[in-house]
């Protein structure tokens, strides 16, 4: 696709779902501001899995960095909004870099490994230092809408558009930058790396640049995450790891359009697992199991008929029919 | 013609005032969120599933189970209370997502004796509840922020603070144990600096100061408290720490045969949980001789006319769910609501519940033993707590057989030493206040 059709793409998508922001009840628009949050987390799974073929069970680490280095910098230099989102994104790049250094000599599972370490450490961290504030975590805030928005103009709705315009500039940019020569680099990679560096491609160098850019996106939905929700250990657990990957198999581990999917069904299942659990009574074991069960149900269903994802599917269904 | 048409027209606009005025008057007065003429519908934020639930699950199902009760004779001005209970894991984005849910979704009036400190200092930031004008009634944490009118104006506190209680405990040390090596173990985190600003207040320096975070409690982290206190030497503990914790503490002592004087606060020594931590009924035991600080009455003071109508209560409405403080505490929440909106008028609103509880609210009747404190200035509960001592089943007995109560605040207030006094319970712990 031409880049200024894509670019017009964008924003217009963005203005239609700002505007029909104002005509959804208010549940529904924090929602949106979580689903858009969780999509591009998403994305910094696709980019890094589906596209150099490296593995990550630790993005939530990096969203964690985001989160608590935005809200550091709000909470002591006052920074605006905005260039708290900037230092949140930086912040988690560089981890992402260093870390990526390390990565580019690890594959397979002990990458996986590497980086479930530090998804399971990283949020241990807040409670060794006064400044992370502990369990309690620190107070992470956009202001008030406006003034001049109108009453009506409610908090949420105010989340909801700081968090679409930030996640679709970035989905923007991650999606020029799959369709780059990087991206086609990155591709090269996961197809076969020995051929990719027989080709001439920096292996090592590639690795890293893939981990740094995937953990600047993920350290941008961390902060806007912080913004709307939770900056503590418990909001950056090793569960939500597991829900961007679970995610990302879900819509297509090679797919940026289907991360919104994933998105969706993962804000999705909690409250479909309420109202069955409600019908079938409320019982403990019900309730705590039910939101899993649902899960675990829809990733061997992907696996096993959409391996690929849903969005891919119906694009090679099209590609059948022509 | 003129005139019989103007005639015509006045009899139209009479009519048509007229009408207006009755369906005006037919409409209720306030038509408020969550109150309809039938129903009073209330939500509440608990951990009724994860590792925090031991014990604090059986919170939100007993004040459900006094709502019952009270809906079976009457309700509230013929209104029936809905509980609608809601999962938080103990974890804050939970509790903002079910917050909304609430507010958003079920449209409840007021958010009821929601738990835990970080949850509801999330949802005050996030939910912006204030703003909503959302009444947050009897919260369910001990954590003196809450009791700052200008910061959390719809929040209302229950329990003394945990300043109010270190302030208390070290009055007692000073008093009953002026020369012995005295240790602590505390919480790294809110819960755990709102004791130690309490305890530097009252006066106590500490020998050893053990401090752990929330969720590493185990039998090897024990192992390390339990040495520090042993290696300084301590001979009086005081364990400031969850249920959880001080159990893992009382165990890890006992099979390493070190016996000092146990202090137990009032957050961690739930029967239930330590029982259920240690994985042995009879862990009781452990806390045979301990001392330990309470605002309300032991769960097992048969003698006690709250535990009494409350224990009735539980038998038939909470499904005979075994009885405790924390069923106790469910239930005495759901006394205080319905007397606030009780007094909140015929036709409650968010905002008359909120003026209620400011006017009214030191004259509620609760199981508590200070009077509450709520006032046009103040959002505070309780203010006292009385020491005792456990015995081998895990019952607090006075150690003065008077309940003496230890009232301060949560700032640099002495400790005043007084009767307790409260309120009789409301007959069949009905309550008839306007």
């Amino acid at each position: 696709m031409h880049s200024l059709r894509r670019l017009f793409l964008f924003i217009f998508s963005t203005l239609i779902l700002l505007a029909l922001s104002l005509k959804i009840e208010e549940l529904r628009v924090y929602q949106g501001a979580q689903i858009a949050i969780y999509a591009l987390g998403i994305s910094s799974i696709v980019l890094l899995t589906g596209y150099s073929g490296q593995v990550s069970l630790g993005n939530g680490a990096f969203m964690a960095i985001g989160a608590y280095t935005a809200a550091l910098t709000q909470i002591h230099w006052h920074l605006p909004l905005f260039f708290t989102f900037v230092v949140g994104t930086f912040s988690a790049a560089l981890a992402g870099a260093l870390l990526g250094g390390g990565a580019a000599r690890l594959s397979g599972p002990y990458l996986a490994g590497a980086t479930l370490a530090l998804a399971v450490g990283l949020p241990t961290l807040a409670n060794q230092f006064t400044i992370l504030n502990g369990e309690t975590g620190l107070d992470y805030t956009s202001g008030t809408p406006p003034t001049w928005f109108g009453e009506s103009f409610t908090l949420y709705k105010w989340f909801f558009w700081i968090v679409l315009v930030n996640v679709m500039l970035m989905m923007f940019f991650v999606r020029n930058i799959t369709s780059s020569r990087y991206g086609r680099t990155w591709k090269a990679l996961r197809g076969n790396p020995v051929a990719a560096q027989l080709s001439g491609i920096q292996v090592g160098g590639s690795k890293i640049l893939a981990f740094t850019i995937s953990a600047g996106v993920a350290g941008l939905a961390g902060s806007l995450l912080g913004m709307i929700g939770f900056v503590g250990p418990t909001g950056f657990g090793l569960g939500l790891s597991f829900a961007l990957v679970t995610g990302a198999v879900l819509s297509g581990v090679t797919s940026l359009a289907g991360s919104m999917l994933g998105a969706v069904v993962l804000v999705a299942i909690p409250e479909l697992a309420s109202v069955i659990a409600h019908r079938l009574g409320d019982t403990e074991r019900v309730t705590s199991n039910l939101p899993g069960l649902i899960m675990s149900t829809l990733l061997i269903l992907t696996v096993l008929f959409t391996p690929n994802g849903p969005a891919e599917q119906i694009r090679k269904h099209k590609a059948r029919k022509q | 013609m003129i005139g019989s048409k103007r005639k015509g027209l006045g009899v139209v606009i009479t009519a048509a005032i007229a009408t207006s005025a009755l369906l005006i008057s037919a409409i209720p007065a306030h038509a408020e969120v969550g109150v309809s003429s039938s129903e009073i519908k209330l939500g509440i934020t608990v951990p009724q599933t994860g590792p925090a639930a031991t014990g604090y699950s059986k919170v939100a199902p007993a004040m459900k189970a006094y709502f019952a009760y009270v809906n079976a004779n009457g309700g509230v001005n013929g209104r029936k209370i809905n509980l609608i209970i809601k999962d938080d894991k103990y974890i804050p984005q939970e509790a903002i997502n079910m917050t909304n849910e609430l507010i958003l979704k079920d449209k409840v009036m007021a958010i009821v004796g929601a738990l835990g400190t970080a949850n509801n200092l999330a949802v005050a930031s996030k939910v912006q509840i204030a703003s909503r004008g959302v009444p947050s009634l009897f919260v369910n944490t001990g954590f003196s922020g809450f009791a700052d009118k200008q910061k959390f104006p719809t929040t209302f506190a229950l329990f003394p603070s945990y300043a109010m209680e270190a302030k208390a405990i070290a009055t007692y040390l000073k008093e009953n144990l002026p020369t012995a090596k005295t240790c602590v173990l505390l919480q790294n985190d809110d819960f755990g600096a709102d004791a130690a600003a309490g305890f530097k207040t009252g006066g106590v320096t500490f020998t050893e100061t053990v401090k752990y975070v929330s969720g590493t409690q185990s039998s090897a982290t024990g192992q390390t408290w339990v040495g520090k206190f042993a290696a300084a030497k301590c001979e009086v503990v005081v364990l400031f720490g969850v249920g959880t914790a001080n159990a893992i503490a009382l165990g890890v002592a006992a099979a390493g045969g070190y016996k000092p004087q146990w202090i137990l606060g009032s957050v961690g020594s739930d029967v239930t949980t330590i029982k259920a931590t240690l994985n042995n009924p009879q862990a009781t035991a452990l806390m045979n001789g301990a001392i330990g600080a309470s605002w309300a009455p032991d769960s097992a003071d048969l003698t006690d006319e709250y535990v009494k109508q409350f224990r009735e209560i539980n038998t038939t409405y909470n499904a005979g769910a075994v009885f405790d403080n924390n069923v106790m505490v469910g239930m005495s929440e759901g006394l205080l609501i319905v007397q606030a909106l009780r007094a909140a008028g015929s036709n409650p609103t968010r905002k008359s519940l909120i003026a209620a509880i400011e006017k009214k609210g030191s004259t509620f009747a609760t199981a508590g033993y200070s009077t509450l404190a709520y006032s046009a200035t103040s959002h505070v509960g309780q203010t006292g707590f009385w020491f005792g001592k456990y015995n081998l089943a895990g019952e607090l007995k006075s150690v003065d057989g008077k309940y003496t109560m230890y009232t301060t605040d949560s700032a640099a207030g002495p400790v005043v030493k007084t009767e307790q006094k409260r309120l009789p319970m409301p007959a069949k712990g009905l309550p008839s206040n306007s």
